[in-house]
C-alpha cells in the first residue's frame, strides 16, 4: 500500500520571510506523526499546504499515493483537516453543521445519516446534536470541529494544535478520542507544542524549528540522540542571563538557558556528580537554591537539537 | 461539480432566507418605498396646480386667443392659472422666486409677422423644480408652433396664388378674431406623472439590488472570519465552488427582489414598466454588474463588517448618480456625467426609454455597457480572489 502521506521539499515564504524551509517527511499507512514545534515554527504552514489551503512556492505532496497538484479531487477526499481555530457555523446546529460539510465530500444521503451518528458517537455529542454549536461549551466545539474532519473516512487525518485553550477535561476527552482512531487504524498528523501530547499519541515525531525539520525519529530515537545527558533544572538566586553563561562553560554540559525569572535549564552528563561545579560555577552572580534533575525526555531532545526551550 | 455547487447555494440561500434583515432589504424594503412613490405620484387627480406667466409684447389677437383657448380647455381649467408679466426679465425672476412654473413671451410684432406669412417664434422660461408646469407650457408651445406654421404656409401660398397682400391680412385678422384652435393632449400632466412614478419604483428596484446581491457576496468574508471557508477550499470541490455558489444565490435573490418590486408597482398602482422581456434582460444586466461589483469589494475587503460599508456607499453613491434617487435630468450637467460610469444611470436611462415605449432593441446600448462593467469588475474580482481569499 502507498504511504498516507509522502511530502518532498515543502517550501513557503511569507513575503521575505522563509516560513517553511525544504522540509520533507512521509507517513505510512495507519502511522500517527507529531509535528513538535514552538509557536512559530511553521508547523500551521506545512499543514495548510499539504491539505490545499495553501499553494507551495516549491516541493509536491502526495496523499495516499495521489498528487495533490495533478490530481487534488482525489488527494482532498482522502484527508480529514481539522483546523487549529473553531470552524463551524455557530447558528446551525451539530448535526446541521455535520450534514453541510460531510455533503461538500460527495457523500450519499443514507450514508451521510450514519456517518453523522458515528461521529456524532465518537466524539460524545449525539445528546447535543440538535443544539446551536453556538451554545456549546469551548471543549464541545473542539470534539466537533475535529468530528466533521471525520464523516468521509479519510486515510489520513491532520490535526492542528486540537487541544490549545481547552480545559483538562476536554482535552482528555479529545486525546482519548484521537487514541481510539489511531487504534482503529487511521493514519495521523498531529502538530503540538505540548511535549506530553505528542509522546503519548505518536510513534514518529518530526522535531520543526524555524521552518526546518531539525530531527526526526521514534522518541526513542531523538532521546538517544541526547547520549546519556539528564535534564537539570537549576533554581537560582541572582543574575540568571550570567548563571547560564557560567553554566555553559562548565565541562559536560552542552546547554544551558534561562527559563522564566528565577531559574536556568541545562542539559548535563552525570549531573549528580557535577552540582559541585554548578555551585562554583555560577557563584559571585547568583546562589542555587533548588535542584531538579529529569531522565532524558523529548523535551530534553528538543533543548539540545535546538538551543531553546519548547515553552517560555 | 454541479453537486457541489447546489450544495454550496442550497446552504447560502438557507442562510439568507433565515436571515430577517436581508428578506427586509430583498422584499419589504424596495416594495414599500416604491409603493410610497407610487401613492405620492399616481391617483385620478392631479395634485398640484399649474401657474404660467405670459409676457405679452406683441400685443395683437394671437396671444389672446391662445389664452382664452387654454383657460377654455377642460382638462386644464382647474389647474392652470395664467399671469401677466410685462417683459420677459420680470417672467424670469418669478419663475426663479418659484411664484410661476413656466412663462411664455411672445416677441413684439409676433401677430403681425405670423399674419404677414413670416413666422415667428415664442420663447419658453422653465424651471426644474416645476416639471409640471413646464410640461404644460411646452405642450402649448408646440401647439402655438403647429399653428404659426400652418398659417404661415397658407399665407405663403395665398400670396403665390396671386392674391393681394391686403386682403390676405385682412382675410387673416378676421379669422384672427375668432382665434386659433388651440388644443391640448388630453391631460398633458398624465405622461409625466406616470413616468416619475415609474422612475422612482425602477430607481428603488435598482438600488436595492446592490444591496440584496452584496448579502450573499460579503457573506465569503464571514465564512473566512469563522474558517469555515477553509473547509470548503479542503473539500474535493472546485476553487472557484464557494464564489460561484454565493455568486449565483445573490443574483438570484436580487433578481427576485427587483421583479416583485417591479410587480408591486405594476398590481397595485398600475403602472407600466414597457416591454417586459426588456425591462428583465436589461435588469439582469443590471444585477451581473451589481454581482461583479460587489464581488470585488468582497475580494479585497478584509472583514464581512468592511465589505458592508464599502457596499452601502457604492449603492447609494451610484444609486445618486445614476438617478436612482433623483431623475438624472435634475443633476448639474457634471453628475451627469458621472452618472456613465455607473451601472445604475444605464440601467436608469434604458428602463425609462422602455416606460416611453421602447422595445429591446432600444436598450441594447445600455445592456451592452451594464454587461460591460460586469465583466471588467467580475474579472478584476476573479484576479483579487486568485491572490487573497483563494490563493
Ligand atoms: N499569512 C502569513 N503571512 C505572513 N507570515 C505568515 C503567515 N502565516 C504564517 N506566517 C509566519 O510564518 C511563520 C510560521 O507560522 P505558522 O506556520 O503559523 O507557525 P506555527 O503553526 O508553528 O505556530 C511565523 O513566523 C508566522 O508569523
Ligand atoms: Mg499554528
Amino acid at each position: 500500500m502507498t504511504d498516507a502521506l509522502v511530502c518532498q521539499d515543502l517550501t513557503k515564504r511569507f513575503g521575505r520571510h522563509l516560513a517553511v524551509d525544504s522540509i520533507s517527511f512521509t507517513i505510512e499507512r495507519g502511522e500517527a506523526y507529531g509535528l513538535l514545534g514552538p509557536n512559530g515554527a511553521g508547523k500551521t504552514t506545512t499543514i495548510s499546504m499539504l491539505s490545499g489551503l495553501l499553494r507551495p512556492d516549491a516541493g509536491s505532496v502526495h496523499i495516499a499515493g495521489h498528487a495533490l497538484t495533478q490530481d487534488p479531487r482525489a488527494a482532498k477526499a482522502r484527508i480529514g483537516y481539522v483546523p487549529q481555530e473553531i470552524a463551524l457555523y455557530p447558528e446551525l446546529t451539530g448535526r446541521e453543521n455535520l450534514r453541510y460539510f460531510g455533503r461538500l465530500y460527495g457523500l450519499p444521503r443514507r450514508t451521510l445519516q450514519n456517518r453523522i451518528a458515528e461521529v456524532l458517537d465518537l466524539v460524545g455529542l449525539t445528546d447535543r446534536a440538535d443544539d446551536k454549536v453556538g451554545d456549546y461549551s469551548g471543549g464541545m466545539k473542539r470534539r466537533i470541529n475535529i468530528g466533521a474532519a471525520l464523516l468521509h473516512e479519510p486515510t489520513l487525518l491532520v490535526l492542528d494544535e486540537p487541544t490549545v485553550g481547552v480545559d483538562p477535561q476536554s482535552r482528555n476527552a479529545i486525546l482519548e478520542g484521537v487514541d481510539q482512531l489511531v487504534a482503529a487504524g487511521m493514519s495521523l498528523l498531529y502538530t503540538s507544542h505540548y511535549m506530553e501530547e505528542v509522546e503519548r499519541v505518536c510513534k514518529r515525531v518530526g522535531i520543526i524549528d524555524k521552518g526546518r525539520l531539525v530531527a526526526e525519529g521514534t522518541k526513542r530515537e531523538l532521546v538517544s540522540r541526547l547520549g546519556t545527558s539528564d535534564r537539570v533544572e537549576l533554581v537560582l538566586d541572582g543574575d540568571i542571563t550570567a548563571a547560564a553563561e557560567k553554566l555553559r562553560a562548565v565541562d559536560r554540559v552542552t546547554e544551558a538557558v534561562p527559563t522564566g525569572t528565577s531559574s536556568v535549564r541545562l542539559l548535563a552528563e552525570g549531573s549528580r556528580h557535577l552540582l559541585p561545579s554548578f555551585i562554583a560555577a555560577v557563584e559571585g552572580v547568583a546562589t542555587i537554591t533548588g535542584v531538579e534533575i529529569t531522565e532524558p525526555d523529548l523535551e530534553a531532545a528538543f533543548l539540545h537539537l535546538t538551543g531553546s526551550t519548547l515553552r517560555d | 461539480m454541479l453537486r457541489a455547487l447546489l450544495v454550496v447555494s442550497g446552504h447560502e440561500l438557507r442562510s439568507r432566507l433565515r436571515d430577517g434583515t436581508a428578506l427586509l432589504i430583498a422584499l419589504v424594503a424596495p416594495v414599500a418605498l416604491a409603493s410610497l412613490f407610487g401613492l405620492a405620484l399616481g391617483g385620478e387627480d392631479p395634485p398640484l396646480r399649474a401657474s404660467i406667466g405670459i409676457v405679452d409684447l406683441d400685443g395683437g389677437d394671437f396671444p389672446t386667443s391662445v389664452r382664452r383657448e387654454a383657460l377654455a380647455t377642460e382638462e386644464l381649467q382647474d389647474v392652470l392659472t395664467l399671469r401677466d408679466y410685462a417683459d420677459e426679465e420680470q417672467a424670469g425672476a418669478a419663475v426663479d422666486d418659484g411664484e410661476i412654473g413656466a412663462a411664455i413671451v411672445f416677441p413684439p410684432g409676433f401677430s403681425d409677422s405670423v399674419g404677414a406669412g413670416e413666422g415667428g417664434e415664442v420663447t419658453v422660461l422653465t424651471s426644474d423644480s416645476t416639471p409640471l408646469a413646464g410640461v404644460i407650457a411646452n405642450s402649448m408651445v408646440d401647439q402655438i408652433s403647429a399653428l404659426v406654421e400652418a398659417r404661415t404656409l397658407a399665407v405663403r401660398a395665398s400670396l403665390d396664388a396671386g392674391v393681394p397682400a391686403d386682403e390676405v391680412r385682412l382675410f387673416v385678422e378676421e379669422n384672427g378674431a375668432a382665434g386659433p384652435t388651440l388644443t391640448l393632449d388630453a391631460d398633458p400632466m398624465a405622461g409625466g406623472k406616470v413616468d416619475v412614478a415609474v422612475h422612482y419604483a425602477s430607481g428603488m428596484a435598482v438600488l436595492f439590488a446592490y444591496l440584496v446581491v452584496a448579502t450573499s457576496t460579503r457573506s465569503l468574508l464571514t465564512d473566512r472570519q469563522l474558517g469555515t471557508l477553509s473547509r470548503l477550499r479542503v473539500a474535493p470541490v472546485p476553487q472557484w465552488t464557494p464564489v460561484v455558489g454565493k455568486g449565483i444565490v445573490g443574483f438570484l435573490l436580487a433578481m427576485t427582489s427587483v421583479c416583485v418590486t417591479w410587480a408591486s408597482s405594476v398590481l397595485f398602482f398600475g403602472l407600466s414598466w414597457g416591454d417586459p422581456l426588456a425591462v428583465l434582460v436589461l435588469c439582469g444586466a443590471h444585477v451581473l454588474a451589481a454581482t461583479a461589483i460587489t464581488m470585488l469589494v468582497a475580494s479585497n475587503a478584509r472583514t464581512d463588517a468592511q465589505a458592508d460599508g464599502y457596499n452601502l456607499g457604492i449603492a447609494f453613491v451610484s444609486g445618486i448618480l445614476g438617478g436612482s434617487l433623483v431623475p438624472l435630468y435634475n443633476l448639474p450637467e457634471f453628475l451627469q456625467t458621472l452618472a456613465l460610469f455607473t451601472p445604475n444611470g444605464w440601467t436608469s436611462t434604458g428602463l425609462a426609454s422602455l416606460a416611453a415605449g421602447g422595445d429591446l432593441g432600444s436598450v441594447v446600448g445600455p445592456i451592452g455597457v451594464v454587461c460591460l462593467i460586469a465583466v471588467v469588475a467580475g474579472g478584476l474580482a476573479a484576479l483579487r480572489f486568485r491572490k487573497g481569499l483563494l490563493g
